[in-house]
């Protein structure tokens, strides 16, 4: 039996709130902070530090634009983040079946 | 991690995605500005054939009131573009079907007529099946049952006008135009106000 590695996990995706912003940008194209915010009852401050986190790893893009006098930022999922997720998927699904 | 944890994880994560995948990417305002529009054009062509104006001037009617209202809806829509919250692969997908059937019926409405490469009077007929074709891939694709069938009606609307064609084929398609386009239309945007609603709370 192979003991459980705990480097084998995605330190920057595993945290509860890190792993639902994921889900949540790689179900859509982009969205904005607001809808993230909806989707997973975070408080404004708590969301913006996640954020930051997966934005310096180069999981999301972030753009920052004016609409309507109004500020508004997007996130979109980036190619590293989606493999990234995919991977830490992979290996939540072999540490049920055992694998890990 | 253990079991439990890792199980718990993926829980979430399944809820998150599916969460997110069921925003409303249809706000039903292209079938309500559409169907009006469409509706205006067919009763006004109607009266013009009854009137026994000139087809040229029917067809200069049509041109002009199609360009003015896709110049409109691409203004109203890159405003709603830079506004919305959320942008989803499924609106990608309908925007796409919907810019795809736009340019097919404009190519079945003008070029085919023009060329004489058919009678005019079957225009509505053909409009009318790829209407059917947009609804059904658009019901599909957003997971609405009703909105595919409606296709359906479309399809027969199709058959009935290519059997039976006359003036009132115009008619018969403005009526089309309402139960199948507006009143769906309608019924998609109270829906998706009302999931924005949830959104903005």
């Amino acid at each position: 039996m192979t003991d459980f590695n705990y480097h084998e996990i995605d330190d920057v995706i595993h945290s509860r709130i890190r792993t639902a912003i994921m889900a949540v940008l790689i179900s859509v194209e982009e969205a904005e902070f607001t809808f993230i915010r909806n989707k997973i009852n975070a408080t404004d401050g708590n969301l913006s530090v996640h954020l930051k986190k997966l934005e310096e790893h180069n999981y999301i893009s972030v753009k920052k634009e004016f609409v309507e006098r109004k500020p508004m930022t997007k996130y979109k999922i980036s190619g590293e983040g989606r493999r990234a997720f995919e991977e830490y998927i992979k290996k939540l699904e072999s540490i049920i079946k055992g694998n890990i | 991690m253990d079991t439990k944890q890792a199980e718990s994880e993926l829980a979430l994560i399944k809820q998150m995605m599916a969460d997110s995948r069921q925003v409303v990417a249809d706000n039903g305002r292209h079938y309500i500005f559409w169907g009006i529009v469409v509706t205006a054009a067919l009763v006004a062509n109607y009266i013009m054939a009854l009137q026994h104006v000139s087809m040229n001037y029917a067809g200069m009617m049509w041109f002009i009131t199609m360009i003015s209202a896709s110049i409109i809806d691409a203004i109203v829509e890159r405003r709603k573009q830079k506004i919305s919250r959320v942008k989803t692969f499924a609106g990608r997908l309908l925007g796409a079907l919907w810019a795809a059937s736009g340019i097919s019926m404009f190519m079945l409405g003008f070029v085919g007529t023009i060329t004489g490469a058919y009678n005019a009077i079957y225009i509505c007929s053909l409009i009318s099946i790829v209407l059917g074709v947009a609804y059904y891939t658009s019901g599909s694709i957003q997971q609405i049952k009703w909105l595919q069938w409606l296709s359906l009606g479309w399809w027969a609307g199709a058959v009935y006008t290519f059997v039976y064609p006359s003036i009132h084929t115009l008619l018969i398609f403005a009526l089309m135009m309402i139960c199948f386009q507006v009143i769906p239309g309608i019924i998609l945007y109270k829906k998706w106000k009302k999931s924005n609603t949830e959104i903005e709370m």
